[in-house]
């Protein structure tokens, strides 16, 4: 500790030396980094996105119970109290004939001019059940044994659908990871072997004058991190960017879409990205320096 | 300080560089290993660094057996060793300075206390000038000279110097020697290997080893 410490300055020289003495080549893997880490910046937007999204639909997921049109309105009111006591319902309420067409016109638009054609309303009351999407099935079931509800109307095949998409997307997002992190360990480790070995003739020397592989190999690890967190900071820059572009294209078009917020977004993104360029040059530059031979 | 007892090396190509070596050098010694190039002067200074390993017998530098496998070991020694290689090995790109205080940077000196010695130590060899001149455009002489600055600027217990004098004229080489010697005060012990047998005559305070086809031949001027 004492050494590091007398020899900070002599550290901090050594490290822009070695970039120095290999500028271009140093250049190129800071922007094969950079894109790299963009494409996994893109894919960890992408995977908070759905999640978002996802955790959303799970919030909104409910299921509509029918009940007999001759049902009295305070009893159905007590259907309601009964239902609000089910495991895993955390809402119900009843939707009367006005609301449950109110909301059919809401969701046709500008086609909801159709509706003019019936004389009567023709939608009947109900009982919005807001529900634990995990406890779908047993809701259900429950709900539909109840005296005086004749049918029951789930949205389950979407939501299946959406936590499927959702689930390959987590996949394929695992597995670029993947790539990702291997493909920049490779790059940097190559890189830091190169450093090495523009470097062998010191190295060797300084051996011999008996230094310490700490003493040897840190500059190369600083230079590891400076190229990845130099790497990290040019794809965090794309990244908020494309995220910016993103949302100003998105915004007012498809309000729907519950998104997350874009500051929050953004933060996140930029501090995941520059943790695993740190991470992954740390882990780099060790493999790089571990490929120094037993070179006496 | 230094003990061998039946030391042989043979090299992977067969060449058999040392045969039979016995040697015991105490603190404070300065010892002159003289010969003929390729007599094997190299090649002892190369075992005792830990840059190449016994085939066949026993050594041991300050106290420690110099076996194939203790890297770290070896790596410790080494900092109470002041080397000078025949071919320098300075570090090119850097001043003469920076070479010297890049032999003191890992052994837990203060920047001062480097910085001091570093100028001293180049001071003492006459390169008082040359301190911010990059080593490369020195000449060969003031290239050793840097070289021999780095060893003695450590205060090592031992140093090793292999042919010191070899690229310097007689006053410059003289010179060195006497810093060399000058060493002795502090209690270090100094092996220099030298085919320079004239440069020897006047000096009376040192051992003397000749090393011929790799065994020794002559203890004492023998020459």
């Amino acid at each position: 500790m004492k050494t590091f410490l007398y020899n900070v300055g002599y550290f901090h020289r050594e490290t822009w030396r070695i970039v120095k003495s290999n500028l271009l080549s140093n250049l190129f893997s800071v922007l094969g980094t950079g894109l790299i880490l963009f494409l996994f910046g893109m894919v960890a937007t992408g995977t908070l996105i759905g999640n978002e999204l996802l955790a959303k639909l799970q919030q909104e997921a409910e299921i509509s119970a029918y009940f007999s049109e001759t049902m009295d309105e305070s009893v159905a009111l007590l259907l309601v109290d009964e239902i609000k006591e089910i495991e895993g319902v955390w809402n119900a309420r009843l939707v009367g004939e006005e609301e449950s067409r109110s909301q059919m016109e809401d969701l046709l638009g500008e086609e909801a001019g159709i509706l003019e054609l019936f004389e009567e309303n023709p939608f009947a009351a109900f009982i919005e059940i807001r529900i634990h999407l995990d406890s779908m099935d047993t809701v259900l079931n429950e709900v539909d044994n109840l005296n005086g509800i004749e049918y029951v109307r789930d949205n389950r095949a979407v939501l299946e659908r959406l936590q499927g998409i959702i689930g390959g997307l987590k996949i394929i997002g695992t597995l670029i990871i993947l790539a990702v992190g291997i493909t920049t360990l490779i790059i940097l480790s190559h890189m830091i072997r190169q450093g090495i070995y523009n470097n062998r003739e010191q190295i060797n020397t300084l051996r011999l004058l008996g230094a310490p592989g700490s003493f040897i190999g840190f500059p190369f690890v600083m230079v590891g991190l400076l190229l990845t967190l130099l790497g990290g900071a040019l794809a965090t820059i794309l990244i908020n960017v494309l995220i910016n572009s993103g949302y100003s294209s998105i915004d007012g078009a498809l309000t729907f879409i519950p998104l997350p917020s874009q500051q929050g977004l953004m933060m996140n993104i930029s501090i995941l990205i520059i943790a695993v360029s740190l991470v992954l040059g740390l882990l780099g530059s060790l493999f790089g320096l571990s490929s120094i031979g037993k070179n006496r | 300080m230094i003990r061998a007892n039946g030391v042989y090396l043979r090299y992977p190509d067969g060449t058999e560089a040392l045969k039979d070596i016995n040697l015991h050098i105490k603190p404070g010694e300065i010892v002159y290993i003289t010969g003929p190039s390729g007599s094997g002067k190299t090649s002892l200074l190369k075992l005792l660094l830990g840059m190449e390993f016994a085939t066949l017998g026993s050594l041991e530098v300050m106290g420690m057996p110099m076996v194939k496998g203790k890297t770290a070991s070896i790596n410790k020694l080494r900092r109470k060793i002041g080397p000078v290689f025949q071919e320098f090995k300075l570090i090119d790109g850097r001043r003469a300075f920076e070479n010297v205080m890049m032999g003191m940077r890992f052994l837990g000196m203060p920047p001062r206390k480097m910085k001091d010695e570093a100028k001293n130590a180049l001071i003492k060899v006459g390169l008082e000038e040359k301190m911010a001149s990059k080593v490369e455009n020195l000449s060969w002489g003031q290239q050793q000279r840097v070289a021999i600055a780095r060893a003695i600027a450590r205060k090592p217990a031992l140093i090793l110097a292999d042919e010191p004098t070899g690229n310097l004229d007689q006053e410059n080489a003289m010179n060195i020697l006497k810093i060399l010697h000058n060493v002795k005060d502090i209690n270090t012990t100094v092996l220099i290997t030298t085919h320079a047998t004239h440069l020897l005559d006047g000096i009376e305070d040192a051992n003397f080893l000749h090393v011929d086809n790799g065994s020794i031949r002559v203890e004492g001027k023998g020459w």
